[in-house]
């Protein structure tokens, strides 16, 4: 299978101060591609970079051989981004069907007639149909991150970036996460770019890792190689 | 010698700008409020000095009082109509502190209109005029020079030399929190609100000197001063005075050579202009 | 509960629109209520548009009467001075008020201005527009400003005609808006005043939808600004000063409620006779406005209708 995304030399510069250096990395269609580094390494700002939040200084971000690089996010959602935020920010004023119609409305490129159903179906196979017609802001933090995810998938993404879901999470409920990024990429298709700072989650699903540090590609590889890399265990796992 | 009275005229009206205007960059810096009511501000300053006048009161007592009538007024708006506003950050505090500070402003306004209609501050000075170098120079340009440069010098050495005001410039500049440079932002805030006032209030007085000042003025006077902060840089104090001063000069050149109207249309174009090419304000680096 | 909110969606306009159109009954021909009927039309009818700049998509324009005014006077100087039909420069005046609410908002939006920064440049612009009026006087004839009886609209010129062509102006702006806002406009414009980022990543092009909101509202401003020009009989600068306009309609939509759509009319209604009460106050009632901007922006942000529908417990629209 080709490559779904591609990026090349992405660098971002904030008031002269490297965010991201040289970055290039591709995700393959289908495939839970990790990211990991410590705080500050750059990962958030890389994500802001593909999903159009903010323009790289230098460097090119193409979709299936498409420049999306400077793309306004709502254009790179319809070719097929979706982004899930690190906190989840549903709009306060809707239900959570509407939450989620919103994202099936506005970010398909075949909404049509056929949105709410779409909605409601992401809704139902996140089991969150009960909730439908609750103001979200009665829903608990758990049920808001779901309605995030819920609101991505309905905009029919080619590709799933996921902003550190793990904040917060007991270990079963991380476990119950784990099992929920592959039943979303096994049921809809999608490849994921997943940025976590909880090693395990991440080392035990994804199929390929990238370590980034002081905006710099560390390692690139299997979770196995990535995890031997002396580079890595010093400036990451040693410490961790 | 008509060419160096409106600069001189331009000069003078320019300080009393620089600092009207300069408290309304501090407040905006430090509270996130933009003071809609600060012409109203000086405006109480000088009705209650004309009031005291009235009552027989020496000028400079009278004045004063007012000046400092209108400080107390301030700490009072402080502490009790911009509380609400506070609690809030971001853009919610500022369309609060907006439309409280209009609201307030009209108050002011519609009160004074009522209560004291046909009341105009108007001081004279004994000697109405000197001639240093053969230039004749009404004295009332030189007194309110001399108060309105007393004023910001002592504002500049507070900022610069006091720890309290090193604090406030640099969190107006650098939007470092308060709490990390050790001080309580409330106190700080209502500190900076009361010395906003002070100097409006300052202006009220300069301005009777000047020409004379009446209960509608203060939309007028609210204006000139947005129009001079947003000129400087709304975060910018050295950007400030000097845009009053600059936009004093062109406001008397533009007024004798090309009518009112067209003055006061050309300032507040060079103010929306600004917002848009360059919002942190032409002046802004100067700081 | 959803089969009342459908059945109170359906019923509302019309209901508004019948109460509306029996007024006149109630006041029997008097001159003075007349006048004030027609008045109240026109303010609600601006506090409609205001609440599709402001009440939806935060965008804080206090230049309300000026572009009401720069397409009244636009309206009025065409037809008298080139002999146009009113009926035409009614369009072009709207038009010019249309373009300018587009262009400020377009430009705030690319360039990032947030609250404060509008909020300086459109009242500056009301400012400049106002000098504008004064200085050319041999256009606008200033402070007297323009006689516009006899310049060929003869309808506006009755008295009861002219309420129902008002009423008629209000009850389509009303059904525009509430087409908007069930729509999927309304959609995007309800997740964008939620929060700006999360709709542009869900797909939401946040631009186009403030842009939109801003130009509609500002149509609506310019059609009601030239046709009140000719219904008075008369332009000048303070019929569509800042006190007279902005400060009024904001007062109108605090109270009935921001992003409601019975909102601006019970805003409209009650503050058309709260400002009857005050008038013989004099300069007072410039102190009462202030006030009560300031009252209904610290214990009554959500207005009448919100209020309304916890007592009620009905959804009303």
């Amino acid at each position: 299978m080709g490559a779904l995304l591609t990026a090349t030399g992405i660098t971002k510069y904030f008031g002269g101060l490297p965010a991201l250096q040289d970055v290039s990395f591709d995700v393959l269609q289908g495939e839970i591609f990790g990211i990991i580094g410590p705080n500050g390494a750059g990962k958030s700002t890389l994500l802001h970079v593909i999903s159009g939040v903010v323009v790289p200084t230098r460097g090119r971000v193409l979709l299936k051989g498409r420049d999306i690089t400077g793309l306004k996010p709502h254009r790179i959602c319809r070719l097929g981004v979706a982004r899930v935020l690190q906190t989840p920010r549903p709009f306060p004023s809707l239900t959570a069907l509407e939450n989620v119609a919103v994202g099936a409305i506005f970010g398909r490129r075949d909404g049509g007639s056929q949105a709410w159903q779409h909605a409601a179906d992401v809704l139902a196979f996140l089991g969150l149909q009960d909730r439908a017609a609750v103001a979200v802001g009665k829903l608990n933090l758990q049920e808001k991150k779901m309605i995030e995810v819920a609101r991505a998938l309905a905009t029919g993404p080619e590709l799933l970036l996921l902003d550190e879901v793990m904040g917060g999470l007991n270990p079963t409920e991380v476990e119950e996460t784990m099992h929920l990024i592959r039943k979303i990429r096994d049921a809809y298709g999608v490849a994921i770019v997943w940025i976590e700072h909880v090693m395990r989650a991440i080392m035990g699903i994804a199929e390929r890792v990238m370590v980034l540090n002081y905006g710099e590609v560390l390692a690139l590889g299997s979770p196995a190689e990535v995890a031997r890399d002396p580079r890595v265990v010093e400036a990451y796992l040693g410490k961790a | 010698m008509w060419l160096i009275a409106l600069l001189i005229d331009g000069i003078v009206q320019g300080l009393q700008f620089s600092l009207l205007a300069v408290g309304l960059t501090l407040i905006f810096g430090l509270g996130g409020v933009l003071n809609l009511a600060h012409g109203q501000f000086a405006v109480i300053a000088g009705m209650v000095t004309a009031l005291l006048l009235d009552q027989g009161l020496d000028p400079v007592p009278a004045s004063a009082a007012g000046v400092l009538a209108t400080g107390l007024f301030g700490f009072l708006v402080d502490r009790s109509l911009l509380l609400p506003a506070y609690r809030y950050s971001g853009e919610t505090r500022l369309l609060l502190g907006l439309l409280l500070t209009l609201g307030l402003s009209f108050v002011i306004e519609g009160f004074l209109n009522y209560s004291v209609p046909y009341v105009a501050l108007s001081l004279h000075l004994p000697w109405p005029s000197v001639r240093p170098l053969g230039i004749p120079v009404r004295t009332a340009s030189i007194v309110v020079s001399l108060l309105a440069i007393l004023a910001l010098g002592a504002l500049l050495l507070f900022l610069r030399r006091t720890p309290l005001g090193k604090a406030i410039r640099s969190i107006m500049q650098n939007e470092v929190g308060a709490a990390l440079c050790g001080i309580d932002p409330a106190r700080m805030r209502t500190l900076i609100f009361t010395l906003g006032a002070l100097l409006a209030g300052l202006v009220g007085i300069t301005q009777g000197l000047f020409a004379s000042l009446g209960p509608e003025m203060g939309l007028e006077l609210t204006v000139f001063a947005l129009i001079v902060t947003t000129v400087g840089g709304v975060r910018s104090i050295h950007g400030t005075i000097a845009a009053g001063v600059l936009l004093g000069i062109v406001h008397a050149f533009a007024s004798f050579y090309i009518g009112a109207y067209v003055t006061f249309i050309i300032l507040l174009a060079t103010a929306a202009l600004t917002i848009l090419w360059r919002p942190s304000g032409l002046l802004g680096y100067w700081t | 509960m959803s089969t009342t909110g459908s059945w109170l969606r359906y019923a509302t306009l019309p209901s508004v629109g019948l109460v509306l159109a029996c007024l006149p009954l109630a006041i029997l021909g008097s001159a003075l209520y007349a006048r004030l009927a027609t008045q109240m039309l026109a303010y609600i009818a601006y506090t409609v548009a205001f609440n599709l700049i402001f009440g939806h998509t935060r965008q804080l324009f206090l230049c309300l009467g000026a572009l009401a005014g720069a397409s009244a006077y636009f309206s009025v100087i065409l037809t008298r001075e080139l002999g146009l039909s009113p009926w035409l420069t009614v369009l072009l005046g709207t038009a010019l008020a249309a373009a300018l609410g587009t262009l400020f908002s377009y430009i705030s939006v690319r360039r990032g201005l947030g609250v404060i920064f509008l909020g300086i440049v459109t009242l500056a612009f009301s400012l400049m527009f106002e000098n504008l009026l004064l200085g050319l006087r041999d256009l606008t004839r200033g402070e007297t400003g323009i006689v516009t009886k006899g310049l060929g609209f003869g309808i506006l010129g009755e008295r009861w005609a002219s309420y129902y062509v008002f009423l008629g102006l209000l009850l389509l702006a009303l059904a525009l808006y509430q087409a908007l806002v069930s729509s999927k406009i309304g959609l995007a414009l309800r997740a964008l005043s939620d929060d700006e980022l999360a709709a542009e990543l869900a797909g939401i092009n946040v631009v186009r939808y403030k842009v939109l909101a801003a130009g509609v509202g500002s149509a609506l401003l310019g059609v009601v600004g030239a046709c009140y020009a000719y219904y008075n009989g008369y332009v000048n600068p303070s019929i569509f000063s800042l006190v007279g306009v902005d400060v009024v309609v904001l007062v109108m939509l605090l109270f009935g409620g921001m992003g409601t759509l019975l909102g601006p009319v019970l805003g409209g209604a009650v503050f058309t006779v709260v400002n009857e009460l005050v008038r013989p106050l004099g300069p007072l009632n410039l102190l009462v406005y202030g006030a009560l901007l300031i009252v209904l922006f610290l214990a009554f942000r959500e207005g009448l209708v919100v209020a309304l529908r916890r007592a009620t417990g009905l959804p009303l629209p």
